[in-house]
């Protein structure tokens, strides 16, 4: 009964798989003649069966920012620029739906309580990464893969010492689990953000810093609705181990209508550049405030150009770390990744090992029994032949 | 079965010399005060070997031992005990025997626990880890040594009560160190400072292991009496045929499959609460004193449950049934934590409460199918496997859920355990197959014991039989007649008037017959 449920689940699975995939196309900064080598503005075109997704990660205005805007098939976009910064994008037919992220500020704050948790009353410190300078570390732009790595450095106003923010965003088209802990679900209709903290020096005063990423989240459904956070546990933690849950945060559209855009992460953040059960730590996600869009960004010229003036506009705070870990200084790195997607979020699935060993634990035991009854109906057979070719030799 | 000196000689001493006292080695008091300097033989060793988790933090602090060297004070302890309990219980076979090998080992132990805590008071950690190891060399050995002693005292009475009992003594020793080491610590610290505090506290759990030796002197001297006046026979008995290394090969299977479980069962206890904490924190969101707490429930529930099963399987016997009880509700413990959220302190109840009624039931079993002259080797042999089962496992656990997550790590002690099962399923069906006593009721076995000798004559009569088969029920026929007759009637006589009646036996021998092709059948042995 159950071994068919499993293997019903891991065949529909697949059938998702393949209805899912998607052509890939990207680009680097198309269109733009004046950019310089640090300029980052990457272009993702997933054209699929029935819809095209186009993805812009945009590093250009500092706040590192990742919009998907759904269409059409054969819709295109243009973007114009003015020297290093997109000043217009241009689409050949107004999107369906459109959402975006933005990592903006982060904020070091002093944890008194020591239980990891960030609190507007803790005394904190804001970064805000509309200064930064992004440069390029690696970039792939093939059919099989998208991808972008880049750092920055984070200047503490009061030190002379300063830390690195390092980012990836990757977008692989099929379904599969990364290969990178905590092993989130990638298919063709999201990108993996993974960013990690590194050597950030503390405000001094503070004994017990540690980071927190404030995150905006937009979408273009009522500006009265709101985001929804939901949590699901699994029995498997085979794929990041050690942890059963799984975290959504989906749109309006997607929460009401089972199509829209949605972040999920597992909550677990490393603390070593080595990623490992020992290296993890747990991540907190606060609730979410309505906010406005930072004026000087790309999302803001995006969203005017998209010209819809109903715009949901969101934020929230992780933080991590938990009582007793010796916060943030005890290994000067906290990473973390999460998923941004289309569509309805993956869910997972047993693997095959793991389907094989419960079928092997299952089978075994009626396996051996069998084989006993067998045994024993032959043992009985041979008696009661030996028996009656003994009577045989009396007579 | 294997030492019918036992019985005969408990009715035939009295005659030559009445038990004056109630301190005549023959009386039910002697073996109370022999049981209870057992416990405290052992319960020194068990203090001393936890006193640096008690003493964690202060290890840390005052020692400054990093976590690998503090861990590697564990592992000194376990890793040469893979080959030594092996090595110690046939020295106490072949030469020692038990009296001197236990006084030996536990010498052994105190010199280890006094040259540890020396390391510590003057802070040399070569000198700590050569303690940790002196007290290893000791520590396992002396655990196979007094084990033996259980089975010379207790064969044929309370011995799966006492087995439950030593099971609790040990859960208790680690416990009150626990409990005590952190206020020793904090009266010492007023009067020294530095790491010179954590060595004297040491030196002060150290003399819980000169107490353990001042028990295994009385009892030496006790055990001498007692064979003066008791065992004298079976002494010379032993004497006569020393027991080879090379004998380890005939062992009975049934012996091996014993050992079998000693290693599958294990594993699926021990690494589960090595990393069972952290566990129940992701899985089950509990803080981790919470954590802590279930974690501990296993241990708990076996030193407060052991002898009560002990006692239980005294009066029913049946080991191996009880056995395949307990390994089934094991997987059905595992199988919740694995499978379900259900609240964990349910499968972790139970999960406690299988392993105390496997422990007291699987132990005394080493006993039943090894000559008392080997027992120290036997012993010796399970307590090896399961240690090197142990320490493979607990790195092989941890790679595990590194790599593959706790859902597979239960999917592993899940796989152990059918492996376990399995064993016990094969120990019943060889036990039964070859007449053996394992899954007999108490009653049973005695009467089995009593007429084998007379028996002995028949079967010798019924030995011109011709074909195997036909040799193997009819040789099995004055046995099991014995046995189900007495399992059926209390008395002794029982087995007499039963085999008068030609129907009856008749009767008896098919249902037995039967319940051997089928061995999971439970045919009613009451007429």
């Amino acid at each position: 009964m159950q071994l068919n449920t499993l293997i019903v689940i891991v065949l529909l699975s697949g059938t998702i798989t393949v209805a899912q995939e998607r052509k890939i196309s990207s680009k680097v900064n198309p269109g733009c003649k004046t950019c310089t080598n640090d300029t980052i503005l990457m272009y993702v075109r997933c054209d699929g069966a029935s819809d095209t997704i186009h993805q812009i990660w945009d590093f250009t205005r500092s706040i590192p920012t990742v919009i998907f805007a759904v269409t059409k098939l054969k819709s295109s976009l243009d973007i114009v620029w003015d020297g290093n910064n997109p000043t217009g994008f241009y689409m050949s037919e107004t999107p369906l739906y459109s959402f975006a992220t933005a990592l903006d500020k982060i904020y070091e704050y002093n944890d008194l309580k020591d239980n990891g948790h960030f609190d507007p009353n803790l005394p904190h410190h804001i970064h805000n990464l509309d200064h930064m300078m992004w440069h390029v570390k690696e970039i792939s732009t093939t059919e099989k893969e998208a991808m972008v790595r880049v750092y920055g450095t984070l200047n503490n106003d009061r030190s002379e010492e300063h830390g690195t923010v390092a980012i990836k965003l990757d977008l692989i088209p099929f379904k599969d689990y990364a290969v990178e802990l905590p092993h989130l679900i990638h298919t063709a209709n999201s990108t993996q953000f993974d960013v990690s903290l590194v050597n950030l020096t503390s405000t001094p005063g503070y004994n017990a810093s540690r980071f927190a990423l404030h995150l905006l989240l937009v979408s273009t459904d009522s500006a009265t609705e709101t985001m929804r956070y939901t949590m699901r546990k699994s029995l498997d933690d085979e794929h990041t181990p050690g942890v059963f849950e799984v975290i959504e945060i989906k749109t309006p559209a997607l929460h009401n209508y089972a199509i829209g855009g949605y972040l999920q992460f597992r909550p677990v953040g490393y603390v070593q550049a080595e990623r490992g059960v020992a290296s993890s730590t747990i991540a907190h996600v606060s609730y979410f405030n309505r906010t406005s869009l930072p004026v000087r960004s790309t999302m803001k010229t995006f969203y005017d150009e998209f010209g819809r003036a109903n715009l949901l506009v969101q934020d929230m705070m992780v933080s991590f770390g938990e009582g007793g870990d010796g916060y943030y200084a005890q290994h000067n790195y906290t990473a973390w990744s999460f998923a941004v997607g289309y569509g309805s979020p993956p869910t997972d699935s047993f693997s095959w090992y793991v389907v094989l060993i419960i079928s092997g634990g299952l089978l075994l035991p009626v396996l051996l029994a069998v084989s006993g009854m067998v045994y024993v109906l032959v043992r009985r057979h041979r008696q009661r032949y030996n028996s009656r070719a003994m009577f045989a030799n009396e007579d | 079965m294997e030492n019918p000196e036992h019985d005969p000689e408990r009715t035939a001493v009295p005659d030559q010399e009445p038990p004056v006292s109630c301190f005549h080695p023959s009386t039910k008091t002697h073996r109370f005060i022999g049981l209870v300097l057992m416990c405290f033989l052992c319960f020194g060793s068990y203090f001393c070997y936890d006193t640096p988790g008690a003493l964690a933090d202060n290890f840390k602090s005052d020692s400054h031992l990093n976590t690998s060297q503090f861990a590697l004070l564990y592992s000194i302890y376990s890793w040469p005990n893979v080959v030594l309990c092996f090595i110690g219980g046939y020295l106490v076979d072949r030469c020692f025997g038990v009296r001197l090998g236990t006084i030996i080992y536990m010498t052994i132990v105190f010199i280890g626990a006094v040259v540890f805590a020396f390391g510590v008071y003057i802070n040399a950690y070569w000198l700590m880890i050569l303690g940790r190891f002196i007290f290893g060399i000791g520590g396992e050995s002396l655990q196979v040594a007094v084990n033996n002693y259980v089975v010379v005292w207790f064969n044929g009475k309370e011995l799966n009560m006492v087995f439950g009992l030593q099971l609790s003594i040990s859960r208790f020793g680690s416990t009150v160190n626990f409990w005590v080491m952190e206020s020793i610590y904090r009266w010492v610290a007023k009067y020294y400072a530095g790491y010179e505090r954590l060595g004297v506290a040491l030196f002060i759990a150290s003399l819980t292991c000169l107490g353990s030796l001042i028990c295994a002197l009385f009892l030496g001297w006790m055990d001498l009496r007692a064979e003066k006046a008791l065992r004298q026979q079976a002494a010379q008995v032993k004497q006569d045929q020393p027991f080879q290394l090379k004998d380890v090969l005939k062992f009975k299977p049934v012996f091996w499959l014993l050992a079998v479980i000693c290693v599958a069962y294990y594993l699926a206890i021990f690494p589960f609460i090595a990393l069972g904490k952290l566990f129940f924190e992701r899985k089950f969101d509990f803080v981790p004193q919470d954590a802590n707490t279930v974690n501990s429930m296993v241990y708990f529930l076996s030193a407060a449950l052991s002898p009560f099963f002990g006692i239980l399987i005294d009066k029913t016997g049946r080991n191996v049934t009880w056995i395949m009880l307990s390994i089934v509700t094991t997987l059905g413990s595992h199988f919740l934590l694995a499978f379900t959220f259900v609240n964990p302190y349910v499968g972790v109840i139970s999960l406690g409460i299988s392993y105390s009624l496997l422990a007291s039931g699987l132990w005394p079993l080493v006993a039943m199918v090894v000559p008392e002259s080997q027992m120290g080797t036997a012993y010796g042999i399970c307590q090896a496997v399961q240690n090197l089962g142990l320490a493979v496992t607990i790195i092989l656990a941890g790679m595990i859920v590194d790599n593959y997550g706790y859902f597979m790590l239960e999917l592993f002690f899940l796989g152990c355990l059918f492996v376990s099962l399995i064993a016990a399923v094969l120990i019943y069906i060889l036990d039964s197959a070859s007449e053996g006593t394992l899954n007999l009721s108490p009653s049973a076995r005695e009467s089995l014991l009593k007429t084998r000798v007379s028996t002995d004559e028949t079967a010798n009569l019924l030995d011109h039989a011709d074909s195997s088969d036909q040799e193997e029920t009819d040789s099995g026929l004055p046995n099991s007649n014995m046995a189900s007759s007495s399992a059926g009637e209390s008395g002794e006589g029982a087995g007499g008037g039963a085999r008068d009646s030609a129907l009856a036996q008749s009767d008896r021998i098919r249902s037995r017959y039967i319940s051997h092709l089928l061995p999971t059948t439970n045919i009613p042995e009451r007429p």
